[in-house]
């Protein structure tokens, strides 16, 4: 980011631009997905996220199985919905992580890829729901000017994982699974 | 007076960021549409001094608003930054011919967005 012809002053201007811009990222991403009326509003927050924020418009947003050990497409944009319809987690070692609640990222230097296709896929991020792992957004080819997965968008992807429930269970799913935790 | 800022997109996500960023950084003054139709109306009524829009929206898409506001004698010559999250040279071309004056690609990145802005309205 910095320039050679930077003064101090200048750089230092422009650090604190880039941690404002940081933080309105993060910010809006987390006010969108908490303000989708439903879930057909809430998948239209992570398109927005991830076209807008993150950078990229290939994404799949898969459902778990209750064992955990399949995963099917719900709903995607940019990809082939047929080449992409299941996931086995025994198949995909990155999957059974994230289904521990905890994203994998792309490196920006990979030797592989995350999952088993020949899409790339620069993110794995669990939806949680009270802590559990209700469904997995996949992102795939970030834009070509996007050179890879950076610390903001960790960020974003945490508050995906944190805040995106209501785009793959219906309110009252939701508000009955807080209740359980609770009591 | 404060310079006048019209941000235009569909998503609220995006102008949610970009008027933040540019409150914080910025003395600049924002008002804001949500796709290019809305935007000509606003434009024609608030008068900025810049806009700053996506190309992607609803409606209108950025480029056929740009060329529209265009021909509006009294927006003719404010300055129109497209948001495109494709700088691939033949879209960026269109941009142009549309009337655009510079582009600037999502992921946007706060240093470079306020930067571009003040080398039109100035800090």
């Amino acid at each position: 980011m910095r320039n050679v012809a930077d003064s101090p002053a200048e750089y230092e201007r422009k650090v604190s631009t880039e941690e404002v811009s940081d933080q309105a990222k993060v910010y809006a991403a987390r006010m969108r997905l908490q303000n989708a009326l439903d879930q057909a509003d809430a998948l239209d927050a992570i398109r927005e996220i991830a076209g807008n924020l993150i950078g990229t418009e290939e994404v799949g947003v898969f459902k778990v199985d209750k064992k955990l050990s399949k995963l099917w497409l719900y709903w995607s944009l940019g990809i082939d919905p047929n080449k992409h319809a299941v996931l086995e987690v025994h198949r995909e070692p990155k999957l059974k992580q994230v289904l521990k609640g905890k994203a994998v990222f792309r490196p920006r230097m990979p030797k592989g890829n995350l999952l088993t296709t020949d899409d790339p896929v620069s993110a794995l991020v669990p939806i949680l729901v009270n802590g559990n792992p209700v469904a997995v957004i996949v992102l795939f080819r970030l834009f070509p000017h996007k050179p890879g997965i950076e610390m903001v968008d960790r960020e974003i992807c945490e508050v995906l994982s944190n805040c995106a429930g209501r785009a793959v269970e219906p309110y009252h799913a939701l508000t009955q699974a807080k209740l359980e935790h609770e009591s | 007076m404060p310079k006048k800022v019209l941000l235009v997109d569909d998503s609220a996500t995006m102008l949610m960021m970009e008027e933040m960023i540019l409150k914080q950084r910025t003395d600049y003054e924002c008002v804001t549409a949500k796709d290019g139709l809305d935007a000509i109306s606003r434009a024609v009524v608030e008068a900025p001094d810049l806009v700053l829009m996506d190309v992607v929206m609803p409606r209108m898409n950025g480029f056929e608003a740009c060329k529209r506001m265009r021909m509006e004698a009294s927006l003719s010559g404010v300055p129109i930054i497209l948001v495109t999250s494709r700088g691939e040279e033949e879209y960026v071309e269109t941009g142009f011919q549309s009337g655009c004056n510079d582009y600037i690609t999502k992921p946007i990145n706060g240093s470079e967005l306020v930067t571009l802005l003040q080398s039109y309205l100035g800090q």
